[in-house]
């Protein structure tokens, strides 16, 4: 059984169908990327499973169990976590505290949460600015406390979206190994990028959108190479 | 079926003169996404500014409205440079607060300066009601709407024809757009604060001649022009005219087929509604 | 503050709260003091909803309303003791707040707060209108309150002294509960609601419950506030306990004193009396006028509020007294 499936989903914005009967699988343990050009309907889709909007049809199931239509926090307890494209920090508070809060998820007493919310910013390199109030931190750290926040709350998968956006090569690095040991540590991925040396890297697998459905799957160098996703990104003539 | 077209033109007249005050919010807050709680004050001045040209210097109130609302636009400026420019920036909660701070002083300065004594405009040719089409229609309320869509009228051209107002409109689309296209925004609110302070001052002044004056009416009219532009949409001026006009219907057929106390509850409950099931406004087309 | 200073802090604040009334004999100073404390636990009812949690509430008259109403109604028509009415004033209010807030939580920002509006003078309405329920406009009156025995001394209501330990108590509950909830899980999803509450959800926070709970804490500080309200002045109209002015002097305290703080609304409620008392004496009517432009300057120039603004400085004050004394 996948840990997590979504099976028909679809979402209509009035007239627009943002997600059209996306059907897609993730097993316990894998990095799966999902890619597509601008618009595709990525985010809408982790905005479906997490529970920020409904869908307009289909399903999402974790282990099996219905979850779609749950709200955000209820999502969060069952063990989905994500992060946003556009990093939603707590702005006046610490990076601790910030990290902090999601640990309460599974902590009930302060000192409890403190101390797993450490574990989780050393993890992410962010030991030494722990004290930094979250809206002073640079790109590159705030990109590191998003994945903190998220990991604290324990979760079994891990929505990142475009976590990547706006780092330099060295950055881009840094964030994968980042990602591979959240990996290693047992937190399936699903991953929203562009920046294609990353996908390319960590994915085990990759799916790809387009409007709102899915039009390959598969490997990640076999993926490239679809002549479906190729004039998707590029247009029909191809190269 | 008499009584029905009566209450209903009754409605609409007084709904036009709801509409505008509610046009006037709805573009401050379409331009700054300012809730400007001091709304009902200013259509409170301008109530007064006609009782007293009309006490003092006997002028008509409809004929004032021609020198209080320039007036009501330079206050409103004023107002905007001096106290509420360096407020905006410090976020929406502290500008609510602080233009609730203002509706309590200016409506308590009012209170002191006039007393609370509910006031009455009369007028040589307001007993008269009009008769057209066989509907009995109050004289003044008449003269009121007729103004009103002139004024509404010259607002729409400002707005549609002129650069300034497209401008406005533009910003209140999308701000940062707007200084990306080289609009000056800040004159842009200067202005529109002006204008929406205008528009309720306008207002007051051709309502004075029908409804009681006291200072602190705008504690009333105040959620009743958020109830006008929650129910068109928060930024959308033909919304607030047709919340405006829909909710003086609402209110007067209220009053003659629900119950004349209630009257004023039937609009909250219809605002409630609204901004549980459709926050946008009834027509959709306002912000969220 | 450190521990120790803080806990020396308030236990000379409950001596001072204890001894008042004994070295304090003018009755009119001590009404003044019984006044303070009531606007102090309804500043810092609004407060829990306003600064702790950020929801604007501009209808918390409608709380405290019920609160008086509750109280005055059980004891003219039931005859429960005023003492335990204020307790069942405290409870409808925190009940009467959950269906609102299941309502109105559905909202955010300034639409929350017009909808508190609504609601509030919708409560008016009912008041002034369910005649069977509130006497309509007439409203209650209280003319003997009940005998009561207290270690073997007769309490004698026309005194201040026993309103003001009552007030006292009301004080200490408030002050009490907002420093739980300052330092208590539900204080620390709230502050996360406040910084972004998109993120509050993501990271598993339930924001209504959270919200709901908030309000109805806020409620039963608002209706022991009323409740105390109908048992001091032993009146109630719908025009005392439910005008909007009284929800903008809740804001206008908390605001003043500083959001968000457990000290503020006191802060605030001194600030607020003092003033009010003031004006009435020069110029006998126009106290709001004051309350208007207080509240405009404090939010130009000391948005954190005074005990807000305070609390930096001192934290200051102490990190360059560290840096000096670690030399």
């Amino acid at each position: 059984m996948a840990l997590l499936e979504c099976e028909d989903l679809t979402r209509l914005f009035g007239g627009l169908r943002a997600v059209g009967n996306l059907s897609f699988r993730v097993d316990d343990g894998e990095i799966v990327g999902l890619i597509g050009p601008n618009g595709a309907g990525k985010t809408t889709v982790f905005n479906l499973i997490t529970g920020f909007v409904r869908p307009s049809g289909g399903a999402i199931r974790l282990d099996g169990r219905d979850i779609a239509g749950l709200k955000p926090h209820a999502v969060a307890r069952r063990g989905v976590a994500r992060t946003f494209q556009i990093v939603k920090p707590f702005p006046g508070l610490s990076a601790r505290e910030n990290v902090t809060l999601g640990a309460f998820l599974r902590h009930r007493t302060r000192r409890d949460a403190e101390s797993a919310a450490s574990d989780v910013l050393e993890k992410v390199g962010l030991a030494h600015r722990a004290g930094v109030r979250a809206g002073e931190l640079n790109l590159m750290d705030q990109k590191r406390l998003e994945m903190a926040k998220a990991l604290a709350t324990s979760p079994r998968v891990l929505l990142l979206d475009e976590p990547m956006g706006g780092l330099n090569p060295s950055e881009v690095d840094a964030a994968s190994d980042i990602v591979e040991s959240i990996r290693k540590a047992g937190v399936t991925v699903v991953l929203v990028e562009h920046v294609m040396k990353a996908i390319m890297r960590i994915s085990d697998r990759v799916v790809v959108m387009h409007h709102g459905e899915k039009i390959a799957e598969g490997a990640p160098s076999s993926v490239v190479q679809d002549p479906a996703v190729v004039a998707a990104y590029f247009g029909p003539r191809g190269r | 079926m008499e009584t029905f077209v009566q209450s209903l033109v009754s409605g609409l007249l007084t709904g036009s003169l709801y509409a505008m005050i509610g046009i006037g919010l709805t573009v401050v807050f379409g331009v700054m996404r300012i809730i400007n709680l001091a709304h009902g004050e200013m259509v409170m001045l301008g109530m007064f500014a006609a009782y007293f040209s009309q006490k003092l210097w006997g002028i008509d109130p409809f004929a004032s409205v021609l020198v209080w609302a320039p007036v009501m636009f330079l206050f409103g400026m004023a107002l905007y440079r001096t106290l509420l420019r360096k407020i905006v920036a410090g976020g929406e909660l502290n500008t609510l607060l602080y233009t609730a701070g203002l509706s309590l002083l200016i409506a308590n300065l009012a209170l002191f300066a006039w007393t609370g004594d509910y006031r009455t405009i009369i007028l040589p040719y307001g007993l008269t009601p009009m008769r057209p089409f066989g509907i009995a229609v109050p004289a003044a309320l008449a003269l009121g709407f007729g103004l009103a869509v002139a004024i509404t009228g010259a607002l729409w051209a400002f707005l549609n024809r002129t650069n300034l107002g497209r401008a406005i409109r533009a910003t209140s689309q999308n701000r940062e757009a707007a200084v990306l296209m080289g609009i000056d925004v800040e004159r842009v609110a200067v202005v529109t604060f002006g204008l929406g302070t205008a528009l309720a001052g306008a207002a007051g002044v051709l309502l004075a001649p029908s409804l009681y004056l006291y200072p602190t009416v705008g504690e009333l009219l105040v959620v009743k022009s958020f109830v006008i532009v929650v129910l068109g949409g928060l930024g959308s001026v033909p919304g607030a005219i047709a919340g405006g006009l829909l909710l003086g219907v609402v209110e007067s057929l209220g009053a003659v087929y629900v119950s004349a106390t209630y009257k004023d509850g039937l609009g909250y409950v219809l605002f409630l509604l609204v901004l549980l099931y459709r926050p946008a406004g009834l027509f959709g087309v306002g912000k969220s | 503050m450190t521990g120790r200073a803080a806990a020396l802090g308030w236990l000379a604040g409950l001596l001072a709260l204890a001894v008042l009334p004994f070295l304090v004999k003018n009755p009119f100073l001590v009404h003044v003091v019984i006044l303070v404390y009531m606007w102090t636990v309804l500043g810092a009812a609004w407060n829990v909803l306003g600064g702790f949690a950020g929801q604007v509430s501009f209808g918390h008259a409608a709380l405290f309303g019920i609160g008086a109403y509750t109280t005055i109604i059980l004891f003219l028509k039931a005859g429960v003791a005023p003492w335990w009415g204020i307790l069942w004033g405290g409870l409808a209010a925190a009940v009467g707040s959950v269906p609102v807030g299941l309502i109105c939580f559905r909202l955010r920002g300034p639409y929350f707060s017009l909808a508190t509006l609504a609601v509030a003078e919708l409560a008016k309405l009912v008041a002034l209108n369910w005649e069977w329920l509130t006497n309509g406009p007439v409203g209650f009156l209280i003319t003997t309150l009940p005998p009561l025995t207290i270690l073997g001394h007769a309490v004698n209501w026309e005194a201040k002294a026993p309103f003001y330990f009552l007030a006292a108590l009301l004080l200490l509950v408030a002050l009490a509960s907002t420093a739980w909830l300052s330092r208590s899980r539900l204080g620390a999803f709230l502050v996360a609601i406040r910084e972004n509450e998109d993120a509050a959800e993501a990271v598993g926070i339930d924001t209504v419950r959270a919200k709901v709970l908030t309000l109805a804490l806020s409620a039963f500080l608002a209706g022991l506030g009323g409740g105390f309200y109908a048992f001091y002045f032993r009146y109630v109209d719908p025009d005392a306990v439910l005008n909007i002015g009284l929800s903008m002097e809740m804001v206008f305290i908390a605001m003043v004193g500083g959001l968000g703080t457990v000290g503020g609304p006191f802060i605030g409620a001194v600030f607020l009396t003092t003033i009010g008392e003031v004006v009435r004496e020069r110029f006998q009517v126009g106290h709001l006028i004051f309350y208007g432009l207080f509240m405009m300057i404090v939010i130009r120039f000391l948005p954190e509020g005074i005990w807000g603004r305070a609390r930096i400085a001192w934290a200051r004050v102490r990190a360059g007294a560290h840096r000096h004394g670690a030399a």
